[in-house]
């Protein structure tokens, strides 16, 4: 029953803040609650308002009206800190899985001063920060990651409970882009067991002799440039050479190489051969099944090769929410629903 | 599963933030202010444990010293409570559950931590400042208590937000408009929310003994109250003021003579206090009608002019012409009195058992009192007799002083026949001793006698001063008549007050120098203190008096004869209105700023574009992949709505917001961009289609 609640709220929520990587707060999507101190100091108004009935003490009425027309002001005022203020997804971050990955956004203030805003995602929270009217700030907000992939925060969810603390206003951005999670490195066993051992001059020799090719019929994952096209065209085969050598070159870093390993495994293992390959500054390239990154050295070059193994096998997070079609509108989207279950 | 619950919840709060030393700084002077309002009636124990206490947290903000460990506060806490126990002996009133707050504040000061102590701290010290209300009124400790709340909103913004850039630091000017954006629905609140009666019965406000008239009378006890200016009451006529001599305000009787001690024979049965009730009469004072305003004197008597009735309900009549507040005055209170015609003569007799109580003295002692008693039954009639007593008092050398000797044994004796110096006391009671002696009926009235009026003169101040005491004798065929012996000695004092009748002895308020009555010759400082009390007696009468029966009568003036239930629909509908008056103006706010920021209108006029083109924004997309859309849809467009988009996604990346200039290119990119919406009329897919 309260999962069923819960996943209404969540749903209705969903519904006032469609995904975007730009969210103006404003009347419609701020929720504003009392803190727990602010129930208690509406008990305490309620105490004191019998203590001046009881006591027949006009003063005593006087302090609980001013003191509740402050805590109604409070919560005007709450409200405005977040009304006005835009937050904008920057850059979604890029780091390795299972550290947390610095989302940059942007908070501009609207006309009023945006004080003690407070961006929280799960249990990663920021300091809080000031925004003057008119001005913006740039803020990281770190956000957890736990498997390597697209990592998009659900919700960041936006607070302040500036003046009192009485009173707490707060909304989300749902961010539309999404960033990414590297496969953690493990440090990859020998590969000298697993694939032949290329040394300079045999693999030269094996460029040269295409005779020490295997071949063998094509098979789903093999690369188009392995197709031996020339007798596709003659007997309608296809034939793949293996050639000997290129698996196991060094330049090569091939996800096959690791059989019976685990694909997370293997992406790991490769995310530390890319990254002591770089570091010595030596070529490679990388050989995933559905995509090859040609041999190159190079910050830029390590930097893709890791990112398509961060989102090998992922789809990327859609964009947007789907326009609904049809009278059906009230229903909720399948991904929201896979969201929440 | 509950405890892991708690665990986990408790690992997800992760330790509470400290409290910045702005934020304890605010919180320390507002505790400070907020004591200001008792420093009368806490016992010094307890303001110098809170000073150490406070002083000791400040210190260990800074690192200075430590706070105490756990067995350390334990200890200071046993003791202090043990203390406090100690000199509460059981009294429960709001006095020692206040001084209870005020102890478990300096005692939180050893542990205040985190933000939540701050929050504990701040609703205790709010109900502090609510209880002082209970105990003063005044306008002067009304702004210090507010004052005090207001230092505590203070330091909760700074405890909100600690790191404030100076241009958003201003905490008192945010309350301030607050406050002033919310004082018309304050007042509104404060004029109509129904004045409901007490639900319950609560415990009095204080137990503690305060300055003015007891009922038990030794000797001296009078002329030490006659050291104190502190107000006893303020009375407002209907009618002329009357003239000094007449201003008798008859308080209680004491008729029982123990020893040296007056008291009060008539046995008074404990009875719990009642509800509050502070409706002292409304409406315009006719003639013969006057109000009382008292100062707490947490007893039940209420003082009144001889021969008066009672108007209004919170005080009862008893016999002996006397008058008690169905709950003691715990704090101030109004009520309403009639003066009724002097009836000369009384055709009624006591009966037996009262004459016997009237006539009551101790077997033995004061001899030549006694003696002197029947001589004076020879000289004839009661009457006479009282007069013959009187011409001794005037005739011989008897002085009224503030400084009368000792007279432990034989009292009577020694005042009216070796040292004769004596104040209203001891005259009162040596009168009272003769009379009884020569078989009148007698008894001794204490209250107070004079008042001096206040600036306008339109309202009498009885001082503490101005207590006295004197006596009633049973004359037969008139009744109970006055007899003041201090007249008879000192007539200044009967005329025109104390001040004038010990001017010579310079003993008048000796030992009071903070008081303003006793510079009488210092005619701004007389001027000042008067007007002082003018504005406090309107604000007493006025806002702290305005009660149930107030409110109703001036709701029953204004047209349309509201009632109770009226009144509760008014203040919802206040609070309604008040409600909803916020909200439209907020949102009006929002409305004009967001109309005001140019860059928003030149996207939004590019959206309408869009739209218009047939290829509306979707939810979250990006600039440039409604620009891809749109140059689709209309290729003639699509440089600059490819420009364009650009020109947004630097906006939003740019670190400071938009030029004007950028806004001015931008819009002529967007005349541009129509333009070439409108010579690129079709779609090329759909022309494509056609062929």
């Amino acid at each position: 029953m309260k999962s069923y609640m819960r996943g209404r709220w969540q749903r209705w929520v969903n519904r006032r803040i469609p995904r975007s990587d730009t969210q103006a707060f404003q009347q419609k999507n701020i929720f504003i609650l009392p803190t727990g101190a602010g129930v208690v100091f509406g008990m305490l108004l309620l105490i004191m308002l019998i203590t001046g009935i009881n006591y027949q003490n006009s003063l005593i009425y006087l302090i609980t009206f001013l003191l509740g027309a402050v805590f109604v002001g409070a919560m005007h005022q709450t409200h405005r800190n977040l009304a006005g203020l835009e937050l904008t997804l920057l850059r979604p971050g890029e780091g390795v899985a299972g550290d947390d990955i610095p989302f940059r956004f942007r908070a501009a203030a609207g006309k009023d001063d945006a004080v003690a805003i407070v961006l929280s995602v799960e249990d990663s929270e920021l300091a809080p920060v000031h925004v003057a009217a008119g001005q913006a700030v740039d803020v990281s907000l770190p956000i957890p990651s736990a498997y390597r992939g697209y990592v998009r925060p659900d919700r960041v969810r936006i607070e302040t409970r500036f003046p009192f603390g009485l009173l707490k206003a707060w909304s989300w951005i749902r961010p539309a882009s999404a960033g990414i999670a590297f496969p953690r490195p493990l440090k990859a066993p020998d590969l000298d067991a697993t694939v032949t051992d290329g040394t300079e001059t045999e693999q030269a020799r094996s460029r040269e002799g295409n005779d020490h090719a295997d071949l063998r019929p094509w098979r789903e994952g093999d690369m188009s440039q392995r197709v031996m096209w020339k007798r596709y065209a003659r007997s309608g085969q296809m034939v793949v050479a293996d050639w000997e050598g290129e698996q196991g070159s060094p330049h090569w870093l091939d996800f096959n190489a690791f059989p019976g390993t685990d694909h997370e495994l293997r992406l790991s293992y490769l995310a530390y051969l890319v990254s002591e390959r770089d570091k010595k500054g030596s070529r490679y390239g990388l050989n995933l099944p559905g995509q090859m990154i040609e041999p190159d050295v190079g910050a830029a070059h390590a930097m893709r090769c890791m990112r398509a193994l961060a989102v090998w096998g992922e789809e990327p997070p859609r964009e947007m929410s789907r326009e609904v079609h049809g009278s059906r509108s009230e229903t909720d989207t399948p991904d929201q629903l896979a969201e929440h279950a | 599963m509950a405890l892991l619950d708690v665990l986990k919840s408790g690992e997800s709060d992760g330790p509470m933030p400290a409290i910045p030393s702005k934020a304890l700084m605010w919180l320390l002077i507002s505790f400070t202010l907020l004591m200001v309002p008792q420093w009368d009636r806490l016992p010094i124990w307890l303001i110098a444990a809170c000073a150490v206490l406070a002083g000791w947290r400040w210190l260990a903000q800074f690192g200075r010293v430590r706070l105490p460990g756990r067995f350390l506060r334990i200890g200071v806490m046993l003791l202090l409570i043990a203390v406090y126990v100690a000199t509460v002996r059981g009294r429960f009133t709001v006095d020692t559950a206040a001084s209870f707050f005020v102890l478990a504040v300096g005692l939180k000061w050893l542990e205040t931590r985190t933000s939540r102590d701050f929050y504990v701290l701040f609703f205790i010290l709010v109900y502090l400042a609510t209880v002082s209300f209970l105990f003063h009124q005044e306008i002067l400790w009304t702004l210090v208590n507010i004052a005090g709340l207001g230092t505590l909103l203070v330091g909760l913004q700074v405890l909100n937000a600690p790191d404030l850039p100076a241009g958003m630091q201003s905490g008192w000017r945010r309350l301030g408009w607050l406050l002033v954006k919310t004082l018309p629905i304050v007042v509104m609140l404060f004029v109509f929310f129904p004045r409901m009666a007490p639900l319950w019965s609560v415990p009095l406000v204080s137990g503690e003994a305060r300055t003015g008239i007891s009922d038990t009378m030794r000797p001296g006890d009078i002329s030490n109250l006659a050291q104190s200016s502190e107000r006893a009451f303020r009375v407002t006529f209907g009618g002329q003021l009357p003239v000094y001599r007449d201003r008798y305000w008859r308080g209680l009787i004491l008729d029982y003579l123990d020893g040296e001690t007056w008291k009060q024979s008539a046995y008074e049965p404990y009875q719990p206090p009642g509800k509050v009730d502070l409706d002292g009469g409304v409406g315009d004072l006719r003639p013969a009608e006057y109000d009382v305003l008292m100062e707490p004197t947490d007893q039940r008597w209420a003082f009144a002019l001889a021969d008066s009735r009672a108007v209004s309900a919170n005080i009862v009549e008893r016999e002996e012409d006397l008058f008690r507040f169905r709950r003691p005055a715990d704090t101030s209170v109004r009520y309403r009195l009639v003066r009724e015609q002097e009836n000369s003569g009384t055709s009624e007799r006591l009966s037996r058992s009262e004459v016997r109580r009237y006539l009551q003295l101790p077997a033995s002692g004061n001899p030549r009192a006694r003696a002197l008693a029947d001589n004076l039954r020879n000289s004839g009639s009661d009457m006479a007799v009282v007069q013959s007593l009187l011409t001794r008092f005037r005739g011989q050398e008897y002085y009224y002083t503030l400084r009368p000797p000792e007279m432990p044994e034989d009292g009577v004796d020694t005042l009216l026949f070796d040292a004769k110096r004596g104040f209203c006391a001891h005259y009162a009671g040596a009168t009272t001793f003769v009379l009884r002696a020569a078989g009148i009926p007698a008894r001794i009235v204490v209250g107070y006698q004079g008042g001096e009026p206040g600036a306008g003169g339109d309202y009498l101040i009885v001082r503490q001063y101005d207590a006295h005491a004197w006596v009633e004798a049973w004359v037969r065929g008139q009744g109970w008549i006055r007899i003041d012996p201090t007249a008879a000695i000192a007539p200044d004092r009967i005329e025109s007050g104390l001040r004038d009748a010990v001017a010579e002895e310079g003993s008048f308020l000796e030992q009071d120098w903070a008081s303003p009555q006793r510079y009488g010759d210092l005619a701004v400082l007389q001027w000042a203190s008067l007007q002082m009390d003018r504005i406090n007696y309107q604000w007493q009468r006025w806002v702290v008096g305005y009660q149930g029966q107030s409110q109703m009568d001036l709701m029953s003036r204004l047209p349309g004869g509201f009632g109770m239930k009226e009144l509760g629909y008014l203040t919802a509908g206040i609070v309604g209105f008040a409600l909803l008056m916020a909200g439209v103006v907020s949102a009006w706010q929002m409305r004009k700023s967001e109309r005001h920021d140019a860059f928003r209108r030149i996207v939004d006029a590019w959206h309408g574009l869009c739209a218009r083109s047939g290829v509306p924004v979707r939810h979250g997309e990006t600039p440039s992949a409604l620009a891809d859309r749109l140059a689709v849809a209309k290729p003639a467009a699509s440089d600059s709505t490819r420009l364009f988009a650009r020109m947004v996604n630097s906006h939003y990346y740019s670190p400071a917001p938009a030029k004007a200039s950028e806004i001015k290119r931008m819009r002529r990119l967007l005349s541009t961009m129509k333009k070439q919406v409108r010579r690129s009329p079709t779609d090329p897919l759909k022309q494509h289609g056609k062929v």
